[in-house]
């Protein structure tokens, strides 16, 4: 193009990796347009945008996952072409998906060793990898059980499993695709160190976040993206959290929530004794927990991932049995036996943990996915026929008011969205379903700066207009912002109770590492 | 250079869209068994002194042109009525794995349900007096036993899925072999079987007791041939079920269970339901299938079945494959396998090769249309490289000028 790239081409480029003019179509939406990324060797570059402002797929055009429309790739001033995965792997490009790509029925050492199987005389020797992952764990702080299923095991273990696996792969260039929306503060600390420690033996890390404070904290330089275009790259150390999210969603944006204080009323879920049984272990998931949320106040569960809040909100949603004794009570009807549809008709809301294993059907549209649970009600169906035309009006309703970015509106599959926009689909199905009780895990997962001020307002205007909402967040700022009253749970029982207005983050904490405990507080009564 | 560009996007976006897609694999399918076919043919006429290779490019033209190679005109007529006849069955049992599919699950009991179905049908039909009623209530009522107990026989394997998770391909196998057996020691001994010497291993066509399919005269347009209004039937069924499948809230409920069962879990939907009745559903289309061959009234049901399978059973999974599980597509694919049968059957009669040289065609279209999934997204990332290629040539081309 001009002097300075054939100067690069000859040998010196001051960039491992440098994307040129890239452009990808997809059917409706330009993704990436005339997009610039240079990423030097050492360095932490964060890519920054809103949902939907091409980020993965950038990503995964380097990933070769995608051909890009136009655009040139170049390693070391070197220009390359990326066909497929295993091209990316052997210039030592390695990848962390937004949604994890393991089998789930696969254990995680299995994972991190699939495709590079170690082997002699073509049996496999599992032994070495064994020991090189055990390694690599411990060296990084990566906590996994190499023998679980993955199925089993909670969505920051994934996580940790796909970290290990790039690790493992010795790759140079790393892609963290938002790595950190699943984990929780105390990883996500670790995980930072982790980076710098890996940019400082030179690896070169390319990482995606929404969270502008991690960017600030390991970032070198970021790249901002607005709906498909380059908006620029910034030194971070020039920059600021309100200058970044300005760049990137083009207003100011105000991260803390206003709403006035809560007035609880009657009570409408009231939890007793509830006890599941662990996967594997002997000691129960969730122990004879208690608790009562009431109609306009915001109940937050917190607690490290993996105590049992899965498990806990699985059981009240009736997604999993819980053990005899424990009693569920939805606007003063036991609904302990009931099942989901009942719920689902009776007043319950749920945004779930997992948006693709129970979120969506991924293979239907947008439209389709909007009315899940309704799909049979008198507005959307008529003799056993489903409305199409009035399904379509309604989603193109829900798309506007919750701004769902999408290629191709109420038709658009919903496999094709990008990672926040799933997550608005499935927050706006359950907010605007009637609803007495939300129960809301980790809603804002995944979701842009300017997406969660609208989410959380949306909330806090669903519990004015008189609805309970029993939240569980890994995020202490979510916890804090959001909620009226605080419960932390540990090992399965609720350990504390905390008004958040009378709290810090650091008393939370020590609870939520079980450090200490109220007294009186989670005890099961009974047995 | 421009209008080029535009029309071959064009394309590009017309075989993007998904039932376009499929249609070309299915297509891709097709063309790679005819040409495996025609090497095979080769193949015989280098090593077989017998034949030559002249004799093989007749042959696959033959095989190709399916009932209309058959010689002459009232020939050619009368494979195309049995053509047509024999493929109603074909589409049902399609519609069974097609329908079993759509909600995540494999019928491999298709063969069981189809005995059941035939062996319901037959004792029906044979034994309700048709004196005192009406034959076409009798049919009516052996349409329906066979059906109804082919639903029973696919409830089983969709019971044990939904609530023991076992898997129901080993349930569907298990289920296949009991029912061959069931049906041999049913019929054993009964006045069921045929009497003449040479036809004890079959049972009495149910024109013996005056009941048989309606022919609406299409037997003396297809003259000689065993043509009735089954496939009418078979036709109707599969509309009726892409409607279903399509157009109502059960469907929608099928096809999210089969999509994703978690989330179908977690929507409220009865997922256990749903698989038991989707199971069921394809066990009575499968045996309503075997219903409409025995009730043709003219066919011969061999009943000591229990060492063997009906193929009939089995074939439903390539017409469903195929049709990439569209039941109207599985109409039409039921019909163009049945259309290489025949197309078999003249290669035999007219020349060296023998009838199997045609079912090897059929058999590698089979296989072939077990990877058409995977030819379409070949077909997916072949576009891509194209576009690509075509890109590189440019820029090749300019670095020639400079
Ligand atoms: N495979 C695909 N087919 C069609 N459209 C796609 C596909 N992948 C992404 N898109 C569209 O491209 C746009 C960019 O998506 P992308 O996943 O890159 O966003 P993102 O910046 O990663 O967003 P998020 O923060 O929500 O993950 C979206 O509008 C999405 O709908
Ligand atoms: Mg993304």
């Amino acid at each position: 193009m001009n002097t300075n790239t054939t100067n690069a081409s000859a040998g010196k480029s001051p960039y491992v990796i440098e994307m040129r003019g890239i452009t990808k179509i997809f059917p409706g939406i330009i993704a990436n347009d005339d997009i610039t990324l240079q990423l030097k060797k050492g360095e932490i570059h964060a890519l920054l945008g809103e949902n939907g402002a091409g980020k993965s797929t950038l990503m995964s055009v380097l990933f070769g996952l995608y051909q890009p429309e136009k655009g040139e790739i170049y390693k070391n001033g070197e220009k390359v072409t990326i066909n497929d995965p295993n091209d990316a792997n052997a210039l030592g490009i390695g990848m962390v998906h937004q949604h994890f790509k393991l089998v789930d029925v696969f254990t995680v050492l299995d994972n991190i060793i699939l495709g590079v199987e170690p082997t002699k005389y073509g049996f496999l020797t599992k032994k070495e990898a064994r020991e090189k992952v055990l390694r690599l764990s411990k060296t990084y702080g990566l906590n996994v059980d190499p023998d679980a299923l993955v199925e089993d095991i909670t969505v920051g273990m994934q996580q940790r499993t796909e970290i290990l696996k790039m690790l493992y792969r010795e790759n140079e260039i790393l892609i963290f695709d938002e790595p950190t929306a699943v984990l929780t503060p105390q990883e996500i600390t670790e995980l930072m160190g982790i980076m710098k420690g890996l940019a400082k033996e030179g690896k070169s890390i390319l990482f995606i976040s929404h969270k502008l404070n991690e960017i600030m904290e390991v970032a070198d330089r970021c790249t901002v993206l607005r709906k498909g275009k380059y908006i620029g790259t910034v030194d971070i150390a020039d920059t600021d959290i309100e200058r970044l999210s300005e760049m990137m969603v083009g207003r100011e944006v105000h991260f803390t929530v206003d709403k006035d204080e809560s007035k609880p009323g009657d009570v409408v879920l009231e939890v007793k004794d509830l006890t599941v049984k662990g996967h594997s272990h002997k000691k129960n998931a969730v122990n004879g927990v208690s608790l009562k949320v009431r109609k306009g106040e915001i109940v937050c569960v917190a607690g490290i991932d993996g105590n049992g809040q899965s498990e806990f909100i699985s059981a009240i949603t009736g997604l999993t049995k819980c053990e005899e004794g424990s009693v569920i009570t939805l606007n003063g009807e036991d609904v302990t036996k009931k099942s989901i549809r009942y719920k689902n008709t009776h007043g319950m809301s749920h945004i779930p943990e997992d948006r693709h294993k129970h979120g969506l059907v991924l293979d239907y549209s947008l439209e389709q996915n909007l009315v899940l649970q309704r799909y049979f009600e008198k507005e959307f169906s008529h003799g056993g026929f489903i409305r199409f035309d009035k399904i379509r009006d309604y989603a193109d309703v829900l798309i506007a008011e919750y701004d769902i970015r999408s290629g191709q509106g109420p038709v658009t599959p919903a496999r094709s969205m990008s990672g926040g926009n799933q997550q608005k689909a499935i927050i706006a199905r359950e907010l605007d379903r009637p609803h007495d009780l939300l129960i809301a895990v980790q809603p804002t997962r995944g979701l842009d700066v300017g997406a969660i001020e609208s989410i959380h307002k949306q909330i806090v205007s669903s519990r004015d207009a008189g609805a309970g909402v029993l939240l569980v967040s890994l995020e202490l700022d979510e916890v804090m912002n959001l909620s009226d009253r605080i419960l932390v749970m540990y090992e399965g029982e609720i350990t504390g109770e905390f008004d958040p207005k009378k709290t810090t983050v650091q008393e939370l904490g020590l609870y939520m590492a079980g450090a200490k405990r109220q007294n009186g507080r989670g005890e099961a009564d009974g047995k | 250079m421009e209008n080029k560009k535009t029309f071959g996007e064009k394309c590009a976006a017309f075989v993007r869209k998904d039932g376009v897609r499929s249609v070309i694999a299915s297509l891709i399918s097709i063309l790679g068994g005819i040409a495996v076919g025609f090497i095979v043919l080769l193949l015989l006429a280098a090593f077989d002194s017998d034949v030559t290779f002249s004799q093989a490019l007749k042959g696959i033209l033959i095989v190709i042109k399916g009932p209309f190679s058959s010689g002459s005109a009232d020939n050619m007529l009368f494979q195309i009525g049995n053509m047509l006849f024999e493929a109603a069955p074909l589409v049902m049992t399609g519609l069974s794995v097609a329908i079993a599919f759509k909600t995540g699950l494999f019928n491999i009991g298709a063969p069981g349900q189809y005995l059941m179905g035939a062996m319901g049908a037959l004792v029906v039909a044979l034994s309700l007096p048709t004196d005192t009623i009406p034959s076409w209530i009798v049919w009516i009522l052996a349409l329906l036993a066979g059906t109804l107990l082919g639903a029973v026989w696919g409830a089983i394997p969709g019971f044990f899925k939904a609530h023991f998770n076992v898997n129901e391909v080993i349930v569907c196998i298990m289920t296949n072999w009991i029912a061959a057996n069931v049906v041999s020691w049913v019929f054993l001994d009964t006045d069921f079987i045929n009497t003449p010497e040479t036809k004890i291993n079959f049972i009495k066509k149910t024109s013996s007791n005056g009941v048989a399919t309606a022919k609406l005269g299409l037997d003396k347009i297809f003259e000689g041939s065993y043509m009735d209004i089954s496939l009418i039937i078979a036709s109707l069924v599969a509309i009726a079920l892409y409607i279903m499948m399509n157009k109502t809230t059960f469907g929608y409920e099928l096809k999210a269970c089969g999509f994703n069962r978690n989330a179908s879990k977690y929507a409220g939907m009865n997922e256990k339901r749903n698989i038991l009745i989707s199971m069921s559903i394809a066990g009575a289309l499968a045996a309503c299938g075997a219903a409409l061959w025995v009730l043709n009234g003219s066919q011969d049901f061999k009943w000591n079945t229990y060492m063997s399978l009906p193929a009939e059973g089995f074939n439903g999974i390539p017409a469903a494959l195929l049709a990439s599980n569209n039941p109207i597509g599985v109409i039409f694919s039921s019909l163009f396998l049945k259309f290489l049968n025949k197309g078999g059957a003249n290669l035999s009669a007219q020349t060296p090769f023998n009838e199997y040289v045609s079912q090897l065609i059929v058999a590698v279209i089979i296989y072939f249309s077990g990877f058409s999934k995977l030819f379409r997204d070949m077909l997916a990332k072949k576009l891509k490289g194209n576009e690509k290629r075509d890109g590189d040539s440019l820029k090749a081309k300019g670095g020639k000028k400079e």
